[in-house]
Order: C-alpha cells, then sequence, then structure tokens
C-alpha cells in the first residue's frame, strides 16, 4: 500500500486547502445566519413566488428562513459544487501526473503492475474524497452546534453520504480521463463537473430536459431534495453506480493498453 | 573467482540469456519506432547498446520493461515473457531512465527508501553504502537537484535491491567524470556478483572500456552485433603516409584509382585515408613511391560506429 499512502500524502496540501475552503465557508455562512435570519425571511417568501429560478434552487421544496432550510438550498449547493470540482480536479491529476511529471518511468519500472497502480490510486483518491467529506461535516455541525439547533441527523448524513457519491462519481470519470492522457485534464474535468451542475439547474425548469436528471449524479445529491424527502430520479443510483463502475474499468483496462511515454 | 562464483550461480538458475528477443517491432506510424530488432544479451555480460538519437535504444528498452507494447514480436527478460510476466520481471530488474524524474516536493531518502519498500524488501544498508559511494546527500529534496545529482538517485534506485539484470538509458549523461567513474565501479563490482548490465549509450569510449558485447542500433534497426573487440577487428584500416612533395600527385592519382581507398586527403607531406582491402595491393601501390613514414592503425569505434551510419 505504498503507492496508496504516497498518493494521499501527495494530496494532502489541495485536500486541506479544498476541504478547509468548502467546510470553512459552510461553518461561516451557518454562523452567519443570525445576522441575515430576519431578511431571510422576506427573502424566502420572494424566493418562493420566483416561479423556474425557486425551482431549480430547490426553493419551492424548502425555505430559507429556518436553518436546516437554509443549510439546505444555499450551503448544500456550496458543499456539492466545490466537492465536485475538487473531485474533478484531484480525479484528473491522479494518473496523468505521472507523464506530466516525467515520474512514469520511474513508477512503471517498479513491480507493482499496471492494474495495482491503477487500484491504489483509485483508493487513495477515494479516500482522500472521503476525508474531504468528513472535514465538510464536522465544520457544517460545529456550525449548526454553534447556532444552538442541530439538523435532522437522517437528513443530513443522507445528504453528505450522496454528496460523497457524486463527488465518487465526477472523480471517477475524471480518473478515467486522467488513465487515458498524457496530460492532467484538467479543464475537461472541471469543465465536467461545472457542466453537470448546469445540467442538473436546466433540468429541474426546462421539462424537455428532465429526463436527463437520471444520468446527473447532482440529481440524486440535491440538498434541497434531500431535507424535504423528496425521492431522487428513479433509476439515478444504478446510472450512477453503473457510470462509477464502467469508468473505473475502462480506466484500469485502458492503462494497461496504454503506451507510456 | 566472484565472477566463476556469478556464473555458476546463473547456471544453476538455468539462466542462459537475460535479455532475448525475436523479431521485436514497434510501430510508431510515420514516426520511427524499431523493426525486427533481433538480440540476445547473455546472461553476466555487460552490453552496450550505441545508437544515435532517435534510433530507437530508449524505445527498445521501454519494450523491454512492458512500458510500450510492442507491435509484434517477442520478448523475454531473464527467461520470463515481457508482457505476460513483467512483474516478475520487474522484481529482479533495476532500471535508471535517462532523464531520471522523481517526484519533486520528496526528500532523496525517501525516493529511496520508497522504491526499496514497494519491493517488499528493506535496502537500507545497501542504500547507504551506494549513497556514501556516490556521495548521495539524503536529505536534500529532489526538486533542488540537478540532473547528475537526480541520476546519482536513479542509479541508488536502479542498484539497491541488487537486481540480476541493470538496465540503464544513457547511465552518464549528466556526471562528473569522478562520479561517472564511481558509477562504473559499482557496475563492474555487482557483474562480478553475478548481474547483467545492459547500458544504451552515446559514449563510445565506455562501452569500449566497459562493454563485452555491443550492439549497434541505426533507424530502428539492429544492425550489428558483436564482441566489442571484433568490432573494432575489421579490415579497415586507417593509413597515413609521408612522402617528399613531388611524390604527391602521382601517389595521390594511383590511390584514388585503388579500390577499397576512401577519405583521401592531404595536408603538408602528410597524405592520409582510409583502406579496406588486401594489403598487397596497397603496398603495390606504393611500390617506387620514396616513403619517408607510413602508418597503418586498426580503426577506433567511434569510426566503426560512424561506418555503420554512413
Amino acid at each position: 500500500m505504498y503507492l496508496f499512502w504516497q498518493e494521499c500524502k501527495m494530496n494532502v496540501k489541495m485536500l486541506l486547502i479544498w476541504a478547509f475552503c468548502v467546510g470553512g465557508l459552510s461553518l461561516g455562512c451557518l454562523c452567519l445566519y443570525d445576522s441575515v435570519a430576519e431578511s431571510m425571511g422576506e427573502m424566502s417568501e420572494a424566493f418562493a413566488n420566483m416561479g423556474v429560478f425557486s425551482e431549480a434552487l430547490g426553493m419551492d421544496k424548502m425555505g430559507i428562513g429556518t436553518l436546516e432550510g437554509y443549510y439546505a438550498v444555499e450551503i448544500c449547493i456550496l458543499i456539492s459544487l466545490g466537492g465536485a470540482m475538487f473531485a474533478a480536479m484531484l480525479g484528473a491529476g491522479m494518473v496523468a501526473k505521472e507523464e506530466e511529471g516525467h515520474t512514469c518511468e520511474f513508477l512503471n519500472a517498479l513491480p507493482l503492475g499496471r492494474g495495482r497502480i491503477i487500484g491504489e490510486k483509485y483508493a487513495a483518491m477515494t479516500a482522500l474524497l472521503v476525508v474531504f467529506h468528513g472535514i465538510c461535516v464536522v465544520f457544517s455541525l460545529a456550525g449548526f452546534a454553534w447556532m444552538g439547533s442541530m439538523p435532522d441527523l437522517e437528513h443530513f448524513a443522507g445528504y453528505h453520504g450522496t454528496a460523497f457519491l457524486m463527488c465518487l462519481e465526477i472523480g471517477t470519470v475524471c480518473f478515467l480521463l486522467s488513465a487515458l492522457r498524457s496530460r492532467k485534464p484538467l479543464g475537461p474535468a472541471i469543465g465536467l463537473a461545472v457542466l453537470l451542475y448546469l445540467l442538473d439547474l436546466f433540468s429541474r425548469v426546462v421539462p424537455a430536459l428532465e429526463k436527463l436528471k437520471v444520468m446527473n449524479p447532482f440529481s440524486y445529491s440535491n440538498g434541497a431534495d434531500i431535507f424535504s424527502g423528496v425521492k431522487s430520479p428513479e433509476g439515478s443510483w444504478a446510472v450512477g453506480a453503473a457510470v462509477t463502475i464502467l469508468a473505473l474499468g475502462l480506466a484500469s483496462w485502458g492503462y494497461g493498453k496504454r503506451d507510456l511515454v | 573467482m566472484e565472477a566463476i562464483k556469478g556464473r555458476a550461480e546463473r547456471e544453476e538458475k538455468g539462466m542462459a540469456s537475460a535479455i532475448e528477443t525475436r523479431n521485436l517491432t514497434k510501430n510508431y506510424g510515420k514516426n520511427r519506432g524499431i523493426r525486427n530488432v533481433n538480440l540476445t544479451v547473455e546472461a553476466g555480460d555487460i552490453f552496450g547498446y550505441l545508437g544515435p538519437n532517435g534510433a530507437g535504444k530508449s524505445t527498445s528498452i521501454r519494450c523491454l520493461l512492458g512500458m510500450i507494447h510492442p507491435t509484434s514480436g517477442e520478448a523475454y527478460v531473464l527467461g520470463k515473457s515481457v508482457g505476460r510476466e513483467q512483474t516478475e520481471i520487474l522484481k529482479r530488474v533495476g532500471y535508471m531512465p535517462s532523464e531520471a524524474f522523481f517526484y519533486p516536493a520528496m526528500r532523496v531518502d525517501e525516493v529511496i527508501r520508497y522504491a526499496a519498500k514497494v519491493r517488499g524488501l528493506d535496502c537500507g544498508d545497501e542504500a547507504k553504502r551506494l549513497c556514501d559511494r556516490l556521495e548521495v546527500d539524503g536529505k536534500k529534496k529532489i526538486g533542488q537537484l540537478s540532473l547528475g545529482n537526480r541520476k546519482k538517485v536513479g542509479i541508488v534506485c536502479a542498484l539497491q535491491h541488487k537486481p540480476d539484470l541493470v538496465i540503464m538509458d544513457e547511465p552518464t549523461s549528466g556526471l562528473d567524470p569522478l562520479m561517472q567513474e564511481a558509477f562504473f565501479e559499482l557496475l563492474t563490482e555487482r557483474n562480478r556478483e553475478g548481474a547483467t548490465c545492459f547500458l544504451s549509450s552515446h559514449v563510445l569510449q565506455e562501452v569500449k572500456q566497459y562493454c563485452r558485447h555491443a550492439g549497434i542500433i541505426r533507424d530502428g534497426e539492429l544492425v550489428k552485433v558483436e564482441s566489442v573487440e571484433n568490432l573494432t577487428k575489421t579490415n579497415l584500416r586507417r593509413i597515413k603516409v609521408i612522402v617528399p612533395e613531388e611524390a604527391w600527385e602521382s601517389l595521390g592519382e594511383r590511390l584514388s584509382r585503388l579500390e577499397g581507398t576512401a577519405e583521401l586527403t592531404q595536408r603538408g607531406e602528410e597524405i592520409t585515408f582510409s583502406y579496406r582491402g588486401e594489403m598487397a595491393r596497397l603496398l603495390k601501390a606504393l611500390e617506387g613511391v620514396e616513403v619517408r613514414d607510413l602508418l597503418i592503425a586498426e580503426p577506433s569505434l567511434e569510426e566503426v560506429f560512424l561506418h555503420f551510419y554512413d
């Protein structure tokens, strides 16, 4: 497991920066709730009547007049989008950085085998995502505790669990891109994360795009849906699992077949 | 004595050749790769792999290490099939790439320990011995090292687990002359203990000095594999004749008509040329000329090398 630990160590700085930024933002926003609570009540009413805009952000289901509603609608977006971008960057760099940094010959001359290289790198990516979400959970719970009101723990755990799976799915797709390329595909990876988020927004307001929901990992990890008890689109879990497994399988197969330069 | 012991160990293990390729081909489309390379490196040999940039040296090595997949042909390293038994091969191989890149944020001793631990070995003592011999500072960050110092780290990583086969791609580029000497001392020590060494190089002098056999690759094709001694034993000779001024013209004419003569030049009293043919015919061409001095020399490895590239 030396490669696993090595990967964790090499990415720990990026992990801490992202986790403390996203988690810190979550904590900060929760702590600031009291000072904006009054205006939140008015805004909540206004937003609830803004038609498609409120649907897109889930404000038709949850009001931001309560701390939990505020967390579900506002902060979960931050965590989901920040987490998705972190997962995309992490996945994109995992394998391709070896060829880009010319360390690929050193690594591949060690008796690991390409399957084990992919396996340990993927395990490291998964572990880093777990730690990222763990830090976000700790910051969020600290925020709730500071405010003296804890969220519904089932909903809270449900959201963070699905947000982790969403990040894992996006990270795995970017990991696949990384395994197939000799340069880190950072642009396409971040682009993919943002595009999926925007597609989720659009598919919530444009009926013609509703079918896209099932393919979008943001659809089953929407904070407002989870905290308001709305079920995720049917089949979205299966599609998410299939995409993750397929992407990992393709990454392993593609990396095994590739010529390393 | 050690060489005999090493050979006996190899025979016991049933290893006839350390590297064997059969029609090994890597096609890069328009770019040159390697074509039908048939190479055998006997166990216990120090083999020099010569060729200019882009000839296919690194491609051959990367094929042997499983980093690139050959288009056709087969390769065996230490009796195991390249590709199918790659991990088994890599356990017994020490490789140093030509550029020797490592993770810049790591310290030298971390990289060396990492390379050993991944193999499941504790090579601390051997690594320390190698670091002392090569004057490697383990506490420095990789990112602070020059190419030469990175190369030294690469040598330690490649040798610390005492591999049966050492493959090094241009090992001395970037090393100062003292370190080059220290490196070859280490390599010959390892060879005496039984390791096979396969070095790709541009430096003909080091191949001549340390290698027993050499292969010359040109445009992706292996054009010659021979013992270094035999490589220079060709019927090609460098000739220098010193004659008086009045004899220049007639001798020049005779030599230019003589079959096997090339690179004929005249400077001062000296006429120099290369000659490939029967010595009796050359001496006959010199008959009747007042020869003040005559020097006939075997070609250097450089000249043999260039001959294969002409």
